[in-house]
């Protein structure tokens, strides 16, 4: 996946390093915050949206395979739900945690994550 | 102005003659309008507009950055000015935000991946060219693979082939649970990550030109001496509203294939874990 939110999310805001995270110190410097969180918010929405649908994609296609060989054609939507199942649970896990973590390390002014209008503020 | 210029763009089915009331019906663009007539065949290899609409974007965007750095002057004067800040702007909002310095040495290939696609972009408002080489899906996937293979080559050189795809799934995860993951990473990866890639940029240029093209058709088609001049100048304002809308997407959507690349390269240089 392109980009590693905690880490960078929370080099953002507070140019600290949090411990037992992946931290490559590239970005504490970079004076374009805007910009660093557009991108960041680019890749992240498009990573969600690609893995939302790759998981309903692959267990579709392993359900419907499974399905020619049972002739139990309701293997595949159920599926293909349990790969939505599966994307959301871990979008939620890898994105949602990631998020949540980086709004506690900051003492934020309104809340606006991934906001661009964040970048005012600096 | 734009009317007639855009007009052009639709030989296939242009219907000169056509107007409200003539009994010929509006001559809606479709596809046949994406399809052009070789202009000269080698063979069976037909050359065709939006080649050379490709080729001359091409040419241009070479004889621009030719022109501004072939001599540099380390204080800049004249086109060496506008090539700077083209180039700053392509590091500083795209390349940096997600690579940071150790990012520069792409600066080359981003730059031209940018004003390439954003040039290409552009042809479709340009009178006489008029047509978005990236509305033909042929044009962006080969730029895909170039993408994906560096993508990839970088990822196996900077973490191994094996590094690289374990990587992908963070660590610490149960192993059952990695074996549930692994195919949704595989989908993801293999498939719908190089597809809204190319399909975005497609896509939106699709869409742009056949805007244009229903908003130009119609002006023309709606213009008469009855009720029908009134719908003819509000179809001709939208033709403007939609001029200026493709403006913007045709930066953005170079922006953002340009951007996507930059992230790409970014996970492939170091594990995004």
């Amino acid at each position: 996946v392109a980009v590693d939110v905690s880490s960078k999310t929370g080099h953002h805001s507070s140019g600290q390093h949090s411990s037992g995270q992946h931290s490559s110190g590239q970005y504490s410097n970079d004076p374009d915050d805007a910009g660093h969180l557009r991108a960041l918010g680019l890749s992240t929405g498009w990573a969600v949206f690609s893995y939302l649908i790759a998981g309903m994609m692959a267990y579709g296609a392993i359900g419907w395979l499974i399905s020619r060989a049972t002739h139990l054609a309701i293997l595949f939507p159920v599926g293909m739900l349990l790969g939505l199942g599966i994307s959301l649970a871990f979008v939620i896990h890898r994105y949602g945690r990631a998020e949540a973590q980086a709004a506690g390390t900051k003492a934020r002014t309104s809340g606006e994550g991934r906001n661009l209008r964040n970048g005012t503020d600096r | 102005v734009t009317g007639d210029i855009q007009l052009a763009a639709a030989p296939a089915n242009a219907g000169g003659g056509c107007h409200l009331f003539s009994g010929c019906g509006y001559p809606a663009p479709g596809l046949q309008d994406f399809n052009f007539r070789p202009m000269f065949t080698i063979g069976s290899f037909a050359f065709t507009k939006p080649m050379l609409v490709a080729l001359l974007c091409t040419v241009g965007v070479i004889a621009f950055f030719w022109a501004a750095f072939a001599r540099p002057k380390l204080v800049p004067r004249g086109v060496q000015n506008i090539g700077e800040l083209a180039i700053l702007a392509v590091r500083d909002q795209i390349l940096r935000p997600s690579l940071g310095r150790k990012g520069d040495s792409y600066l080359p290939f981003l730059v031209s991946l940018f004003f390439f696609i954003f040039v290409n972009n552009l042809m479709e408002l340009i009178p006489f060219f008029q047509f978005p080489t990236m509305s033909r899906i042929g044009f962006v996937w080969p730029m895909v693979a170039v993408v994906y293979i560096l993508y990839l080559y970088l990822g196996f050189r900077h973490q191994g082939a094996w590094g690289y795809f374990r990587n992908m799934i963070p660590p610490g995860v149960p192993s059952f649970v990695l074996v549930i993951l692994v195919p949704v990473e595989v989908a993801r990866f293999f498939i719908v990550q190089p597809f809204t890639l190319g399909v975005r940029l497609f896509a939106n240029m699709f869409a742009g030109h056949l805007l244009l093209l229903i908003f130009t058709l119609a002006t023309w088609y709606l213009a008469s001496f009855t009720i029908g001049l009134l719908f003819a100048v509000g179809s001709a304002a939208m033709v403007v509203f939609v001029f200026l809308l493709e403006l913007l997407v045709d930066l953005l959507q170079a922006f953002i294939f340009t951007t996507l690349t930059a992230t790409y390269i970014a996970s492939s240089l170091e594990a995004g874990h």
